[in-house]
Parts: structure tokens; sequence; C-alpha cells
């Protein structure tokens, strides 16, 4: 059935939900679509703001240091495009940059207290948190349930990282290697670290688990003790004073059963990110569409937008199809969330990309058109390295405002925006800066599509 | 350095080198395989597996009878890593069916001892039927079979089963140095043991160069010289079986290419483009792959929707024939006594020849061995089977009595035959290793630790090449960090050396998959950035990695 | 060998290595599970992995990158695939839009054709009566008694009975589905009783045949090819304009069928019929007077054939139905949308993974304090009861049609 909204979002990552939030806290009337979940449903959970400027080999000391140094060098950055915005003096550029971002990043962590994916961090400085492959990475945010409180900080601190017998995708001897072997080479704190084993069999076996029936498992009652119970005798052995878990504590109940953990062992225990698909992205995911819904928006799941009507620099509806439905929403406003190559958004044969919804030229990391780019070419030799892989710098030019741009650099229609992966000009696996610059864009575009609807009347 | 006396030494272990190896020790001479990569690691590893009936080579019908017998034997000795493909050749014009006809008969001749019918003729309707994705302006097409094998199982197990025998492989090492007489005859081979870092060197008078493309390189590290002709092939590998059937067509230039479904993929190929780079930094370049495409897309009209997961490169170590094109290269091969060539006594080298012949090879060149010893034996290598064919496996009862899923023992079965069961056993005082690894395939970490512990894999890749790791719709993505951290578990290693093995198997599926780039891979390598240099960090990471060849200059 | 005697050798030998070339209809969906980068996120979602464990049940996730590439034949699937539910939510989540529900069909047409051996006995007896009877259940022997059960039903109900009409020309054909055919009467009385008060015009088959879901889901190819030829044909000699159904299975598959064999009649769920045709205001007018002096609270389940094989919009119009209603106070459950593992088939071979899939459902539904729980599916209807009551709950079902038909006016 066709249905009118005053916003529509296509995209129910973090971009998305972001800037429907926000929208609907504003009392615009917002339908979001999303025919998948994609990279924020099973990222790591945690947020990151700015590691790295490309090619760098040191961290940001804090996501404003790295602001800083990114709107000088990158002024055409999803992060820094608001700079060329007419109404803010030029004095003030770097200022509102930074401003913005972090105005994203205390919006992100009061909406999501109190949901399954608190926030610990601040803005003013970039925390490393520890992988499952031992290794760290600088970011803002992250779940409370990672926390591990003082572990780099005292002189004697002991690490204990448990893995659960049959769960391949954690192998905590690899890890507590991995991770030794960087204090070492760094002289800081933790230098002991030691591994141990668990048993956890929600449906009796010692094999073939996975992430999801071992957080659901967690999420009972009672299950948490026997793993306390376990670990005692490891704990005891090494004198650890922190333990280090898999990110499976729980969906519902990872705070709780990391508190009850802490409790029945003395020590300090937190998760480590993993890789896809975690349960951390789970729950932020889940929190970003509650908190939407909360506020009064309306989630259409299941519904991809395939097509759109035009009138002159205006964009009146898209058709939302289903698998066997199709739908005329018709609205005063747009946002594009669609994500990249894994939401889907920007595509590509061996001739060239395209962005799938709206047909809207993508560009390279450099700003020119990538239409007719042959992917190959845009790849480095090397497979990981800090120079990362150019084509996952292609993506949707913007103008200040966030609407896309066509090739004569002016905006395609006056009430279309774009955020998240969806934009060229970054690339958040060697800056690491994915999310924030998913949520950023999208607040920042959302600021925007209030003005311009509540300009019309 | 360690010392120490062989009758022969065999230098490379791709298809020929493995089989020279087992021939050598079946026979009871003391036999070192030396390989300066890993089995089957160079042009062996980057054909499609076909063990031909010699089809293409009807100018010389002692070869197509030298094939079709070889087949034969095959299927008596490996038939567990062996499957048939159906073949359609489709015809666009008369003129393709014209040109050729005389390959029919030629073929036609041995059909019946390797059990497979003689070249016939369907209409297109049939065609059709057979494979509804052919171009519908098909005339006619002719349907032949063809026997398959595993080219990595096959190298694998003529190691193994050299190493049955007594003999001994040694993979990364490789031959820097000859000992030479003053009569010009060889005393010992010197190697750089690239593991340890050390040099050493044994006492033998025989050596086997089976180098393939280094061939050349190795004659003349012993001062000795090699004519050779190097030839570049490419192949695009599907994520899953895109035709029913295999399929043949000429290709823009007259060359016959291919798509044949290969286990759980399907392989396009293949290109020859003569070669002087060094086989190492060869990747497949756009032209090659655009290539073979446009040509199968005659017939095969949609195949760029399928999904490309990667390519590969190989180099064919040919006789070298000079003014003639590739295809008319002869496919027989040679064998060079450099004793009779004024060369170094003792050393033995081989050009050309094929997949399917490499027993027959070994053969040949193990009686040379044998004469050259004075110890002359008769060659069994084509009766006694290859481990793991005695008889067929109940995948049935055998997950039934493991608990373990019916396609994992099954795609386990296409790699083991019998000897999986030893595999199985372990899960019984390890049931966490009946867990899946690799979601592709599927493999499960029992299979992974039994190939570390007896199959001499040093790295990712090797493991790769035993069991099909990685080899999926997602490359390695999912499975590489797993079967790192079990690697790192089984040798012992570092905590640096597990992140270089990850570094290492992603730059080796990045090889393949970067110049193929598009479509779904798009995706596919925004999540493995997304893993591994994202939340892994890894592109951060300080650890000792060392560029490879392909990496060079970048 | 001429020519024809060379195509029979070849389809022995393709047959001798079991190799079955995909339908022209099957290649999209092969094309789509070419797009899975192995994310594993459907794993995280899967109601049956949920319920049953990663090793029990390998996952959509296995299903796409590993099962439907077992060469040639998918012979050694057989021991996960018949475990899907075919609910659909990997591919809601996917971020790719995978067709994994699909693909489970093709594969398990695959094995039913070349080693029935493997496919569970249970689909092997279904696939029996229906090729006896022409319906997923044996229909009654005495038309007699048919009747008695359904006036019983009627009269328990408070239903009036609307006779049947067969007629060419009607605007509108109502399709009931086996399960109310047979077993779940009262579902295809309420419908009368909906059709007629809002004045549709509306036609009945002469003669009843299974929509061919079942057989689909089994891969029973061949009957669900002749099944869906039949409806077709029925179809096309009543002369409707439009086919409405009750049951959410049937919803999805007929508009798979009308729009592959060409129709040119769309089908749709009655709750969908009622939003768009007969519009909310007239519904709620109907219903203005539903209320009695006690209230009564329910939840709703959503059929998975529904929010996710069709649309999502389904339910928003079952809760806009359901809130017009004085008298009732809506709980949403957090499983709402959560498959009540009758689907897939599973129930048939597998009964202790169904029923392991539908837990998640109660649990949740206990938890709204809600007295009754609404669906408009038989299917759904019959797995969330027979769960509910071995659990020893009070918690009752409705089938939402039934549910909205006792609280219009009676015509006079």
């Amino acid at each position: 059935m066709d249905i009118e909204a005053d916003l529509v979002v296509i995209g129910a990552g973090m971009a998305g939900l972001v800037a429907g939030t926000i929208a609907a806290e504003a009392g615009l009337n917002t339908v979001l679509l999303r025919k998948g979940q994609s990279a924020t449903a099973y990222s790591s959970g945690a947020i990151d703001v700015i590691g790295y400027v490309p090619e760098a080999s040191e961290a940001f000391a804090s996501p404003e240091e790295g602001l800083f140094i990114l709107s000088r060098l990158y002024p055409l950055h999803p992060y820094s495009i608001i700079g060329y915005d007419d109404r803010i003096e030029t004095e003030k550029i770097v200022d509102t940059i930074i401003e913005r971002a972090r105005e994203t990043v205390s919006w992100l962590k009061t909406h999501l207290d109190g949901t399954l994916a608190p926030l610990d961090g601040e803005f003013d400085s970039n925390i490393h948190p520890i992988t499952i492959l031992g290794t760290t990475k600088p970011t803002c945010l992250i779940q409370k349930t990672m926390n591990s409180g003082n572990l780099t900080d005292r002189e004697d601190s002991v690490l204990l990282f448990v893995g659960i017998s049959g769960y391949a995708d954690f192998n905590p001897s690899a890890a507590a290697q991995t991770y030794l072997e960087d204090r070492m080479s760094t002289g800081s704190s933790p230098r002991k670290v030691a591994h141990c084993v668990v048993q956890v069999m929600p449906f009796g076996k010692s094999y073939n688990l996975s992430s999801i029936e071992l957080a659901r498992h967690l999420d009972h009652e009672g299950s948490i003790e026997s793993i306390a119970e376990q670990l005692k005798e490891h704990i005891e052995q090494v004198g650890a004073t922190h333990v280090a878990f898999p990110p499976i504590l729980g969906i519902q109940n990872a705070l709780r059963n990391k508190t009850k953990l802490e409790e029945m062992t003395g020590t300090t225990v937190f998760e480590l990110l993993g890789f896809p698909p975690s349960i951390p992205g789970q729950r932020l995911q889940k929190s970003l569409e509650t908190i939407f819904v909360k506020s009064g928006g309306k989630l259409l799941l299941g519904h991809e937008a395939t097509s759109y009507q035009r009138e002159g620099d205006v964009l009146k509806s898209i058709i939302a199809t289903t698998p066997r439905r199709q739908i005329k929403i018709d609205a005063k406003a747009f946002l594009l969330a669609t994500g990249k190559y894994i939401g889907g958004g920007i595509s590509g044969d061996e001739n060239g990309l395209k962005e799938t919804v709206f047909g809207l030229m993508p560009v390279t990391g450099d700003y020119h058109s990538a239409t007719d780019i042959v992917p190959s070419r845009s790849t480095s030799t090397l497979s990981i390295s800090p120079m990362g892989q150019p084509i996952q710098s292609c993506g949707l030019s913007v103008d200040p405002e966030f609407r896309p741009v066509t090739e004569v650099g002016t905006e395609w229609v006056v009430n279309l925006f774009a955020a998240g992966a969806v934009l060229a000009g970054y690339n958040y696996s060697i800056e690491k800066s994915g999310l924030g610059v998913a949520a950023t864009s999208g607040y920042n575009a959302a600021k925007n599509i209030v003005a311009l609807i509540k300009e019309v009347p | 350095m360690t010392t120490s006396e062989f009758d022969v030494v065999v230098i490379g272990g791709g298809s020929t080198g493995t089989a020279v190896a087992r021939d050598c020790a079946m026979r009871g001479y003391r036999t070192l395989l030396l390989e300066r990569d890993d089995i089957a690691s160079a042009t062996v590893g980057t054909c499609a597996g076909m063990i031909s009936s010699g089809l293409k080579y009807r100018d010389e019908p002692d070869i197509m009878a030298m094939c079709s017998k070889e087949v034969v034997y095959w299927n008596r000795i490996a038939r567990h890593i062996i499957m048939k493909n159906p073949i359609l050749a489709p015809l666009l014009d008369l003129s393709d069916a014209a040109s050729d006809s005389s390959y029919m008969d030629s073929y036609s001749e041995h059909v019946g001892e390797r059990e497979v019918p003689p070249m016939m003729f369907l209409t297109p309707d049939d065609s059709l039927e057979l494979e509804p994705m052919l171009h519908p302006d098909i005339i006619a097409s002719v349907y032949y079979e063809e026997y398959f094998i595993d080219p990595f199982r096959l190298c694998l197990l003529q190691a193994l089963d050299a190493r049955n025998h007594g003999a001994v492989i040694r993979t990364y090492c490789e031959v820097i140095d000859f000992e030479v007489n003053d009569n010009d005859e060889i005393e010992g081979v010197v190697f750089y043991n690239r593991v340890s870092g050390a040099t050493e060197d044994v006492k033998t008078k025989v050596v086997v160069n089976a180098a393939g493309p280094w061939a050349h390189k190795v004659a003349k590290s012993a001062d000795d010289k090699l004519p050779i002709r190097l030839n570049k092939g490419a192949h695009v590998i599907f994520d899953r079986r895109i035709v029913n059937v295999g399929l043949t067509v000429k290709a823009i230039d007259g060359r016959w290419i291919y798509l044949f479904p290969h286990e759980n993929t399907t392989l396009l190929g293949t290109t020859a483009l003569d070669t002087w780079e060094d086989p190492d930094t060869l990747v497949a370049s756009f032209d090659e792959i655009e290539y073979l495409l446009q040509s199968m897309e005659t017939v095969l009209p949609s195949i760029r929707e399928a999904r490309i997961i990667r390519t590969m490169t190989g180099v064919r170590p040919l006789v070298p024939e000079w003014k003639v094109p590739e295809g008319k290269v002869t496919r027989g091969y040679e064998i060079v006594d450099h004793s009779e060539k004024q060369g170094k006594k003792g050393l033995i080298s081989f050009l050309g020849g094929k997949l399917v012949t490499c027993r027959h090879m070994a053969e040949a060149v193990t009686d040379l061995v044998g004469k050259k010893l004075g110890k002359e034996v008769a060659c069994t290598t084509h009766e006694k089977p290859l481990p793991g064919n005695e008889v067929d496996v109940d995948i049935i009862a055998l997950s039934k009595e493991y608990g373990i899923s019916l396609h994992a023992l099954e795609r386990m079965r296409a790699r083991r035959g019998t000897e999986m069961v030893k595999v199985l056993e372990h899960t019984k005082e390890h049931p966490e290793w009946k867990t899946t690894i690799c979601t592709c395939e599927p493999i499960i970490e029992a299979e992974i630790r039994v190939a570390i512990r007896e199959e001499f894999p040093q790295t990712l890749n090797d493991i790769r090449r035993r069991i099909r790791l990685g080899t999926g719709p997602c490359q390695g993505t999912f499975c590489t960090y797993k079967a790192a951290a079990i690697l790192a578990e089984e040798l012992d290693l570092s905590g640096d050396d597990f992140l270089v093995d990850i570094l290492d198997f992603r730059a080796e599926r990045w090889k393949g998959i970067r110049q193929s780039m598009r479509g779904e891979q798009l995706a596919q390598e925004e999540l493995a950035q997304g893993m591994y240099a994202c939340v892994g960090n890894l592109d951060q990471s300080d650890v000792d990695y060392d560029l490879k060849p392909w990496e060079e200059g970048c | 060998m001429d020519e024809n005697e060379a195509y029979e050798y070849v389809k022995s030998t393709l047959k001798k290595e079991k190799i079955t070339p995909y339908h022209s209809d099957e290649l999209e969906i092969v094309k789509s599970i070419g797009s899975c980068i192995n994310c594993g996120l459907c794993i995280n979602h899967c109601p049956v992995v949920a319920s049953v464990g990663l090793d029990r049940f390998s996952g959509p996730r296995s299903i796409a990158v590993e099962l439907s590439r077992s060469p040639p034949e998918f012979w050694a699937t057989a021991d996960k695939i018949y475990l899907c539910t075919g609910c659909g939510t990997c591919r809601d989540v996917c971020p790719k839009n995978v067709n994994i529900p699909e693909i489970v069909n093709v594969v398990r047409a695959n094995i039913f054709e070349h080693r029935p051996d493997l496919v569970p006995k249970g689909l092997m007896l279904l696939k029996e009566i229906v090729e006896e009877h022409k319906r997923a259940f044996e229909p009654w022997e005495d038309p007699e008694e048919k009747k008695e059960s359904r006036d019983m039903r009627l009269e328990r109900l408070d239903l009036p009975l609307i006779p049947d009409i067969v007629k060419k020309g009607a605007d509108v054909l109502f399709y009931p589905g086996c399960q109310a055919e047979e077993l779940a009467q009262e579902v295809r009385e309420a419908a009368k009783v909906i059709l007629d008060y809002f004045d549709v015009d509306f036609t009945l088959l002469e003669e009843f045949s299974c929509c061919s879901l079942p057989s689909h889901l089994m891969g029973d190819a061949k009957n669900a090819r002749n099944l869906a030829k039949q409806m077709k044909k029925k179809v096309k000699d009543l002369g409707v304009k439009k086919v409405i159904t009750t049951c959410a299975g049937c919803t999805s598959n007929l508009a798979d069928m009308s729009e592959r064999d060409e129709w040119g009649v769309p089908a749709y769920h009655l709750l969908e019929y009622l939003a768009e045709e007969i519009g909310f205001e007239r519904i709620a007018d109907a219903l203005k007077d539903s209320g009695g002096e006690s209230q009564v609270h329910v939840s709703v389940h959503d059929p998975c054939h529904l929010i996710r094989h069709t649309s999502r919009q389904v339910m928003d119009h079952a809760l806009n139905i359901l809130r017009s209603m004085p008298g009732v106070r809506v709980s949403e459950s957090i499983a709402h949308d959560s498959c009540c593992g009758g689907g897939g088939m599973v129930s048939y071979h597998s009964t202790d993974v169904a029923n392991a899939v539908t837990k998640e459902n109660m649990q949740a539904l206990q938890k709204t304090g809600a007295e009754r729980v609404v669906t408009p599916c038989p299917l759904c209807t019959a797995q969330l009861e027979s769960n509910l009551f071995k659990s020893g709950s009070s918690i009752e079902v409705d089938d939402l049609t039934v549910f909205i038909a006792q609280r219009l006016p009676k015509k006079e």
C-alpha cells in the first residue's frame, strides 16, 4: 500500500538510523527502508572516529587531534566537507568540524545509554581495545562490556585470555602470544599474559559452537556461574587480574554477565573486539533500531528502493520493492544511506562503478568519475597495507550539506542527501573511521533535512 | 651442514618430480626430492586438472595412444581423486565442424579402454536441453567425455607414497649448486633450506631435473645448458559449477579454450603467451581475462553474470620448438641425458609433457636412472594404488559413527578416500576438532591438524593445496585467521609468525583475486579489509612481512 | 550412433553422473546465491540455528556457500537441507538478499530426483497423499461428516453459514488452502462471512486442489508443476480478476505462480484485499460495535510467508484492523516476527527441531500476558496451538480471519 512521509531514509545502518532518529525526534514523519542489514550489524560494536590518516604509522592520541589534522590534509573528507559551508566563518571551520564530531559522539553515548549497547569512551582520547587476534586498534567508543578497566595502567596486571572449547572463532593461545609480544616490544603493561579454555555446551556438544548460541545461552539465568566456576582455577594459577573473553557474553544480559563474573572472580572481565558477524554489532544494530522506533520513526523492513520519480530538481517519490510486492512512497526529502559494496549502495563490474538506487555518478577517492574505472586497476598489489585499497575510497561526492552532486559539481536534486559508506573520499578500514563517519554524516545530513523540511510549510 | 648419500636426487615437486620420486622409491633406490617451494606449487597447481585423452594431439597418434593408456592407469591407481566430466563443443557455424573433423576419428580410436563413448553429434535442441544457458543459435554440438584429477592431491599422494617407500621429501629447499668432479660427473647437490636458513648438501651420482619452468636455471647452476620454451597460461575461476557439462569453444584466435566444472568451482581457461618473466611474478592480465570471457561468451552469453572469484597463472615448460605457435608444440616429452650432450654426467632433465603423462615420463626416466645406477628394476607405478584408493567409502555410515555432517565427509573422501578414517579417529579423543573451520568447502579442524602433522605444510597456502582451504567464494576471508591459529598451535609459532601467516595467505589469495576484481568480489574484499585491517589492524602491524615477488615494485 | 541415440546416451550418462540442468526459472535463484560474501549475519538470526545449535543445522550460510555448491547433485546435503523452515529471516537480514529459502528448494529437488532414498520418509508419505488427493491432507471420506464438522465449528464460534458459491466471471476467487479446506474449516467459513459482509463478488473453486507449495518445499518438482498447471487452468476458466487466500503460504506461492506462469491474475492475502479494496474506514465502521463488556487481551504472530515472503505491510494491516476493534487490547511480543517452526515441511520429519523453534515464540508470548494470540495463517495457528497446549499454557490461538469474522455484525 502506497504511503507518504516527510523523510524517507534508504538504508538502516548507523548513518540511516542516526539521521532517521534525529528527524523523527524533530517531529518529522520518518520512514526508514531497509532491504537487509549490513556492516553496522556485524561490526565489532566499537565506534571508530579517526585512528590514522592514510599511510600513517602512528595512531592519533584522540579523535580531536585526528580531525584537526584531517581537516587540513583532506578538506573533502566526509568529516571535513562541512567546512565548505559558506555560513561558517573561515577561522571557525576546523573548530566546527571538530565540534560536529564531538556532538555526534555525545549524541550516541546519550542515546545508547540504557540500551543493549551502552558506550564507554570519550571524544578526548582514543582507546586501544584488544581484538580476538591479540592485536590492538585505536577507537573512540567501546561498549561497556569491552571495558578493560585499569589493564594497561597497573604495573602488575595479569591478563588471562579465555577461549571456549569447540568455538573456533577465537583461539586464546594465538591471541595471548600475539598480545604478549606486542606488550614486550613496547615495554608496557600487562607483562604477564596467559590463556585457558573453558567448556560451554548450550546443546551438550563441544564443537561447532556459534557466537549466537553461546550468547543466547549466556542470556539465560545461571549459565554464567558455571563459567565463573571453571575460571577460578585458572585465575588462581596465574594470578590473573583481568580476564578477556571473545565477544559472546550475551545479547540482552552481556553487561550483567560481565558484572557477575567480576563479582565471582574478583577480576576485571571484558569482551574483545571480534570479527563479523559479531554479537556486539548485533546489539548496536538492535539498539539503534529500537531508539529510532521509540522516537516515532517507522521501520519498513524487507523493502528495497528500486526506482524513483523526479520532477525537475525535486525528488518526488521512490518505489520500494519487497519479495512479492511493490509500493510507492512520496516524501519531501530523502536520505541515501545504502552503504558501499557490502551494503550494495555502490556496485561495479569490470567496466566501472555505479550507484545503485538513483544512478548517480560515483567518484574515486580523488574525485574523478568512477563510472569507467576498471576496479582491478584501482587496487594495490599489497593486500593489507597502510595505503589500503583505492577502490574502497570510491562512492558519492556530496556538497557541504551532504547532497550528492553531479559531474558539474552541483546537487542533483535539492532534497536528496547521502550519508555513510556510500560517500567517497575516505577509507574506513585504514583510517579506522567507519561508524564515526556514518554517524557524523548522518547527524549532519539530518540537521540539514530538518531545516529543509521545516522551512517548507 | 648435514650430509647424507642418495642414489638419486629429484629436483622439483610437481607432477613429474613426485612421480619420479615415487617410481624411484618403489624400485628401491635411495631417493631425495628437493622442492624449492611446496609440492605442486607451480605449473601443475595452475592447470585445469584434466588427464587428457590426448585429443589435441591427433597429429601425434603415438602420443594419443600413450595418453589414453595412462588414463586407464590413473583410474586404476587413483580412482578416489578422479572425476569424469561430460563435455560439449557447441558449434556456431559449419566451418567450426568441418575444419577439424579428423579429430573425432582419432579420439574415438581408444575410447573403449577408457570406458567413454566415441565423439557424438547432438542436435541443437538436445544440446540446449542439456545446457539451457547455451547460445540459442548453435547449430549442433559434439559430445565427449574426459577425466579430471585433483592435481594437488595427486602430487601429494605421489610424494607420500614415495615417502612410504623410503624416499625423503624436503620442501622449501632450493638447489643452489652442484658438486662436480674433474670428469664432469655429478657428485653432490647443494641446497638452501629456506625454513632454517641453513645450507645443506647431499652426495649423489644421479640428479633428475624436474624443475619445470626453472629447469634451465637448475641446469645453469650445474654449469650446464637446457634450452627451453616457457609459455604462460591463465585461468579464471568461478564460485560454483556454473554449467552442467564442460564446454569447449574456439577462441578469437582459433585456439580451443574450455569451461570445465571442477569439484565445486568452474575453471575457464586457458591462454598461451610465451614468456621470459620470472614465473613467480606472473599474474593474469586484463587481456587474458577478457580473451577468455569474450571467447566463451560466444557460446555461453550469460557467462559474465557468474561470479569470478579469482584467477591463476602458471608457466608451461615446453620443448623448445621455435617458429610454431604454442598449440603446435609437441606435447610429447623430452628426456635430456646431459651426459650425451657433453654436459654433466648424471644429470637428467625433462622438457614438455602433460599432467596425464607424468607417470609415463617418470617410468622412462627411472628406467634410465636404473641403468645409470646399474640396478635395473621393473616399474610398478601403474599397478600399485596411491594411498586412499583401496575401496569405496560409506559416507552415511561414517556420518552416523562420528557425528559429522555428510557433506564434510563427502568432501574429505574426495581428497583422502579410505585414508579419511584416520582423520576421523582423532575426533574421538578431540571432539572439538569436529568444528568446521573453512565454511566454503567445508573443512573440519581435524583434517587441518592431520594435514599439518603428516603432510608437511609450512604455510596456510601449503595447507590450501592439501585440503582446499580458502578456495571457495570467500577466498579464505573467514578461515584464514582460524587456520593460522591452528597452524601456530601445531608448529608452536610465535605471535609474529601467526600474524605473518595471516598476511601471507591474504597476499596469496589477493594475487589471484585482484586481477579479476569486479562484481561481488568488491563486497567480499570490503569485508576482508573490514576484518583484517579495520578490526584486526593488521595494516599497522609491524611484523616482519617479506614482500612477495608479485608485490615488488608497487 | 545417430543423433537421437546419442542424445539418449548422453542423458543416461548425465543421470548416472547425477547432473540435472537448472530450470530456466531457477537461474535467478542460483545467481542470487553467487552474491553471498560469507559474512554469517544470517547465522546470528536463523531461528533454527538458535534453537538447535550450529552443529545440528549448519545454517543458511552453509546453504549458500557450501551446500549449494555440492557437486553435482547435492546428495550429501541431505542431513541438513531438510531442517530449514523456509522462514526467510536469513534473506531478510542478508546485505545481499541472497535467496536462501529458494535455493533450499532447488537442492531438495535435486535430491528428490536423484536420491529419493535420502528424502525423509515423512515427506514421501505426504507426496503420496498429494499425488492421490491433490491436497496436503487426507480429505474427508464422507462429505456428510465434513459438513457436520463444519457446522460444529460454526456453532462453537458463533459464525453464520454463508453458502458456497461457484460461478464464472466473479471478481474474486477465494482460495482457502488445504488446511482450511479440510482441517481448520472455520477459517474457510469465516472468510466467506467477511467477503459476504462487504459484498464482495466472489467464487470458490469447483474442484479444490493444492496450491503446490508443499510439493515445492519437499522438492517434488514434477507434482509441483502439475498442480501449478491445474491451478492456472482453474483460475483462467473461472475468469476472475483476483485471487484471495487466507493462508500465508498460499499467498506467496500463488503470487509466484501467477508471475511465473503468466496468469495475468494477481494473488493476495485477505488482509491485503481488506486494506486496499475495502479500506480501513469501512472496516473500522463495521467493527465499531463489536466490543462486549469484557476486554480481550491479544498478541499477534507474524507468519513468515507474509512478512518476509510477501511484505511487512501485510501485518501492519493486521495491526490496524485489530486496533480498530473496541474491546481488544494488543500487546506485541518481542518474538512476534520469529518463525513459528511450522514451515519448510520440517515438522513432517523432525518435529523436535520444529518444536524447538516454536519455544522462542511461546516464551515471548507468555511474557506479554495476553490470553490469546491471533495470526493470519492456519499453519502457524496449528503449530502454535499444539505447542502451547503441550507446554500447559492457557493461551489460546485464533486465526485472524476467524477473529475478524466473529466481530462483524450479523447480516440480515
